[in-house]
């Protein structure tokens, strides 16, 4: 993009900023909304975990995305 | 029997009290008997909107409490005949409401009225809940900005959690009333549109109300606009209320009369 366009090109438009901005942030907070046993889960993990690891937490993202809700599960075993 | 419909938002200050008043007026100038109820405890509103503020001797704290009996406290509005009001208390315990009181409220207003129309408190606490508990419909308002639209997003989430009709098993009937639009910011990008709104709460529409300068006046005199003939939000108030009743009404073209900005009309299929 050249100097002139960066100054008076076309900037997006901030509706869709908006409903770029609300679309993420929503697909976040429904899925910990919709899954009330979240924390539950996790701590069940953590205990199965334990059994083998030094692991002390387990990180759980929860992501939604058009028709397929994924349930992330990180664990980090460190070195 | 009567239905009960709740008016609510998540986020305040989007026009809850207005549509309510509206929508109130109007469907009792269609000829139902509406009784309109205020359930924001403490923090009294919707009748200045209706312009009845003075008529106020007993609230529905008072109905419930038995301080007073029903009829004593509603209130007949002075030109729809068919619309009464029950106000808020002003209070400042706002928790005095429980579960079993405002079921025999309601129950006992829905032998005599049509249309039983809560407006909820802001918030998702106790008085969202007891707004939500009983309603057999829902409209949800939501104003075309990012606040708004997450918080109505968050009430549209628990609605059916805090219901009684969902608890048996059936569901409460939601639709979303866009508030404030102004076509010629949709139209320079700059507002979140109509479809925009929908695709993220993802429910039925049933009306949209452009930005009018003259819902101000209207509330500066408690007179609801509804009542007003040559104006588009009025006109889209009336739409709403015979969409209500199960009429199909075309949605309405607001866009700004010189014709300046293209018209929204395209964006309701």
């Amino acid at each position: 993009m050249s100097f002139w366009d960066s100054l008076f090109g076309e900037k997006k438009s901030t509706a869709n900023v908006a409903k770029d901005r609300l679309k993420i942030m929503l697909s976040h907070e429904r899925t910990s909304c919709k899954l009330p046993y979240l924390d539950d889960l996790r701590n069940d993990l953590i205990a199965v975990i334990r059994k083998y690891t030094k692991v002390e937490d387990v990180k759980i993202t929860s992501h939604n995305n058009e028709n397929i809700e994924l349930l992330e599960v990180e664990v980090i075993l460190g070195k | 029997m009567g239905i009960v419909i709740t008016v609510t938002s998540g986020k305040g200050g989007v026009g809850k009290s207005t549509t309510t008043a509206n929508l109130a007026v109007g469907l009792a100038n269609l000829g139902k008997k509406v009784v309109a109820i205020d359930f924001d405890i403490g923090l009294r509103n919707l009748d200045m909107i209706l312009g009845l503020e003075n008529r106020i001797v007993y609230d529905v704290v008072d109905v419930m409490e038995g301080r007073c009996n029903l009829a004593q406290a509603l209130i007949n509005d002075k030109k729809s005949k068919s619309l009464y009001f029950l106000p808020a208390s002003q209070t400042k315990d706002k928790d005095v409401l429980n579960k079993e009181k405002v079921k025999k409220l309601i129950d006992a207003l829905k032998e005599s009225f049509d249309i039983i129309m809560i407006d909820s408190p802001a918030g998702i606490e106790s008085g969202f809940e007891h707004s939500i508990f009983l309603a057999d419909r829902a409209l949800i308002v939501s104003t075309p900005d990012v606040s708004s639209v997450r918080d109505a997003d968050r009430v549209i989430g628990i609605i059916d959690a805090k219901s009684e009709k969902a608890k048996n098993g059936e569901e409460v009937e939601k639709h979303v009333i866009i508030n404030r639009i102004r076509p010629d910011m949709v139209d320079a990008g700059n507002m979140l549109s109509v479809d925009d709104v929908l695709g993220i709460l993802a429910l039925p529409l049933i009306g949209v109300i452009p930005d009018d300068e003259d819902i101000i006046t209207s509330t500066n005199l408690g007179s609801p606009i509804v009542n007003k003939e040559k104006s588009l939000s009025a006109e889209s108030y009336r739409r709403i209320a015979r969409r209500i009743l199960g009429e199909e009404v075309e949605f309405l073209d607001i866009r700004v009369k010189k014709g300046l900005f293209a018209s929204l009309k395209g964006m309701f299929k």
